[in-house]
């Protein structure tokens, strides 16, 4: 890691240790919108880590980005923080200026009916309530951000009671509107991407918590940890956790490569479908062996565990199943061929 | 406390110098292994072919990374890697010169004498000599340290006496390092042991009985020492000093992309037979191990950049042997399961039956040569802090 990366580490690790506890995650799970928390999010620029330096940000890249988004996995934090990002760098490949306020994704493509207007029901749109701006991608090739003037929104949730909510449009018209080389389910690839990172970040949560909890945790006169049995599930979360991580960081990286256009193609961005497909097929073994060491303390609402276990049931699913993803992989595969699959790994 | 930094697989990008000798590679090996059947290619790192050795040698791409003032290259490790993931992808049959490339090179530039080195790393550059290493006895498995097969200083060099198991390659093999107790009054069992350097076609009273395995192949043996006479200068490296050096030459074998690659070809042809228009549920089934394969990839490429940096991975890379193993012996089944296919014999079926036959036969050895999956794991716990 270089520098930036370091201190980019350092900080948003620093920032959602100290105030990411059990008690805040709570009441959040209430329904409280944690201002203070986002600010400060804003504030240090962990929002705006791909926006470019005229609009007010970091300039970095998606590096730098699965840094600030594995984070928000590894500490459960309970806000849009990966959105947001991606919203804003979203926007201004289009040409659009960034509005402030928080911009919710608009998971499915958007499109105007014959009046010109939008009219539409959007399900799972993560923090809808919360948004002063939607965006979404049209299947002529647009980004389109719309304010909340014309759209109300009926609250759903997650397993992790995140906010799911559905955003409906009404005869609305975007407040701005910019055509870039995009493909219509561009966020869709770019949703999944981050919840691989954010998987990849729980998932070295999980494997933390696994480990300190089975070497205090004494039976038998020995801790826990010391039973080959545990050290075994130990090392299997650990390597289910390391290939996520892997991977997920190696598509990152990919999209710096490889851009916004590459998107929606199977094997151009081959990348993100294997961080996706991985990163949610490794959530059935994280979760289950995560909960075996824990034990009941494991199964209460009091222990951090279900904030993270919850999470990757849901993220799992969220912007495609690892099914999903491995058909895009199956598909870019066989279409190649076998003797070019090397190649294609490889590239 | 755990260190999640010692989990990590920093992201390696080889350097693009590297792309030539890939190509170079890519190119060499689609004619050259033209001459094999699918059957053939589908052994990898157990087919065995002195002439492809020699070809490989002849082109400068064995012993690459050994010292150059002792007839190696002088070349770096990460080409050595290159040719290393690309012949295995390609179902080379590596065979012959494997285990002279991958660890005995390697052992005896780091500890041999300058004798041993000006003898022995030529032939290995120039794939003409082949290795087998004389680790595990009847008795000493798992539980290497415990070996008992002993080498006792005699006027004019040693004496060895005992049994080497499971010993691959040494009815074919020219040289064998062999790990043996040369000082049984040693107060620990890890104390005491020497490495050495035996020529196996000069060296009367050493017997080597080949080992049928499940299928009928003959790739590993029985090999009896019976007051075989070893001269002085066969002791490689420090007497007493064989476990560390063993433990040295252990981190060759478990760090490579072997430890992924051995099945490449089957998902290769898994693919094929699959075809675009296979069922999405199937697509799905094999694009979970394509994302599999792309992730160990990367990870492999990790522990080389790490090894390249002057860096210990010994835990990354006993993650990805984990993690590997286990890929290369879910790829059998599935490979049946998808395509539907009985797996079969040589003389039997077509191409992707005695492939995947072939392949069903190999699996289970996957998770216990070179270290168990069980040893693996407790290696893994010891890095996680709680061993
Ligand atoms: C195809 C093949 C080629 C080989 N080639 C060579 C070679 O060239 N040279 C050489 O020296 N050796 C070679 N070996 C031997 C190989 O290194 C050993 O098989 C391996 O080290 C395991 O030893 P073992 O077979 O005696 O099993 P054991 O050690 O008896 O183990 C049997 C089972 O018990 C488990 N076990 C053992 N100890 C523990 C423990 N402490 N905790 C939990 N579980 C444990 C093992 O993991 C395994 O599942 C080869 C083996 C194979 C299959």
């Amino acid at each position: 890691m270089n520098e930036l990366q370091n201190i980019l580490e350092e900080s948003v690790s620093r920032l959602f240790a100290e105030r990411v506890d059990r008690a805040f995650l709570a009441r959040c799970e209430d329904g409280e919108w944690p201002a203070e928390l986002w600010s400060l999010a804003s504030e240090q620029g962990l929002t705006h880590v791909l926006a470019s330096e005229a609009a007010g940000g970091m300039n970095a890249g998606w590096a730098e980005a699965f840094i600030v988004v594995r984070a928000c996995g590894r500490y459960a934090v309970p806000l849009p923080v990966p959105e947001q990002l991606l919203a804003l760098w979203l926007v201004e490949r289009a040409g659009i200026s960034a509005p402030s306020g928080l911009i919710a994704l608009l998971p499915t493509v958007v499109d105007a009916a014959a009046t010109g207007h939008y009219t539409l029901d959007v399900p799972r749109v993560p923090w809808g309530r919360a948004a002063q701006f939607f965006v979404g991608v049209t299947s002529d090739q647009q980004i389109a951000l719309f304010d909340t003037q014309h759209a109300s929104v009926t609250p759903a949730q997650n397993l992790a009671r995140e906010p799911r909510d559905t955003v409906h449009l009404h005869a609305a018209s975007p407040v701005a509107l910019g055509a870039c080389a995009v493909n219509p389910h561009a966020i869709r690839w770019l949703g999944a991407l981050l919840r691989a990172g954010q998987i990849a970040g729980a998932a070295a949560a999980c494997l933390e918590l696994s480990v300190k909890y089975t070497s205090d945790r004494v039976q038998f006169g020995r801790p826990l940890s010391q039973f080959q049995a545990i050290q075994n599930h130990l090392a299997e979360i650990a390597g289910a956790m390391a290939s996520v991580d892997t991977m997920a960081r190696a598509a990152f990286l990919a999209l710096d490569a490889r851009g916004l256009a590459s998107l929606g193609d199977d094997s151009a961005s081959f990348e993100i479908a294997a961080a996706k497909c991985r990163a949610s097929d490794a959530v059935e073994l994280l979760t289950r062996l995560s909960h075996q060491v824990h034990g009941a303390i494991g199964f209460t609402y009091e222990y951090d565990l279900q904030f993270l276990t919850r999470r990757l049931w849901s993220w799992r699913a969220e912007f495609g199943t690892s099914g999903e993803w491995g058909e895009h992989l199956g598909r870019a595969a066989t279409a190649i061929g076998g003797d070019g699959l090397w190649a294609q790994v490889t590239r | 406390m755990l260190n999640l930094e010692s989990l990590r697989f920093p992201r390696y990008e080889l350097p693009a110098s590297l792309d030539a000798l890939r190509q170079e590679v890519r190119a060499f090996l689609d004619t050259a292994l033209t001459r094999y059947s699918p059957l053939v290619r589908s052994n990898t790192w157990d087919g065995f072919d002195p002439d492809f050795s020699r070809e490989l040698g002849a082109r400068g791409w064995l012993g690459m990374s050994l010292p150059k003032t002792y007839g190696g290259h002088g070349r770096s490790a990460l080409e050595r890697y290159v040719i290393v993931e690309e012949t295995l992808a390609a179902g080379a049959p590596v065979g012959f010169h494997w285990i002279a490339d991958r660890q005995s090179g390697p052992v005896v530039a780091r500890y041999g004498t300058q004798a041993q080195k000006e003898k022995i790393i030529p032939g290995i550059a120039a794939g003409e000599i082949c290795f087998c290493i004389g680790m595990s006895e009847p008795n000493s498995g798992s539980d290497l340290a415990s070996v008992r097969t002993r080498a006792d200083r005699v006027a004019d060099g040693w004496l060895v006496n005992g049994t080497k198991i499971w010993t691959t390659n040494a009815h074919r093999a020219d040289y064998m390092i062999a790990l043996l107790r040369t000082d049984s009054s040693a107060d620990s069992k890890h104390r005491g042991l020497s490495q050495f350097l035996i020529d196996l076609k000069a060296t009367p009273g050493i017997t080597a009985r080949p080992i049928k395995d499940l299928a009928g192949r003959g790739h590993f043996n029985e090999v009896s020492f019976q007051d075989a006479r070893l001269p002085a200068d066969a002791l490689l490296g420090q007497e007493g000093e064989g476990w560390k050096q063993v433990i040295a030459e252990l981190a060759f074998e478990r760090s490579g992309p072997e430890r992924y690659l051995s099945c490449f070809v089957l998902l290769s042809r898994l693919v094929d037979a699959l075809g675009p228009q296979a069922s999405p549920a199937a697509l799905a089934k094999v694009g979970a191990e394509v994302a599999w394969a792309v992730t160990l990839r990367n990870m492999s490429l990790s522990v080389a950049g790490m090894l390249n940096e002057g860096r210990d991975p010994g835990l990354q890379a006993s993650v990805v042997k984990d993690l590997g193993c286990q890929f290369e012996q879910r790829l059998p089944g599935l490979a049946q399961e998808l395509v539907g296919l009985e797996p079969m014999l040589a003389d039997n079926g077509n191409d992707y039956q005695q492939v995947l036959g072939n392949l069903m036969l190999l699996a289970p050895s996957f998770s216990l040569r070179g270290g168990t999956l069980e040893i693996l794991r407790g290696i893994i716990a010891r890095g996680l802090g709680v061993r």
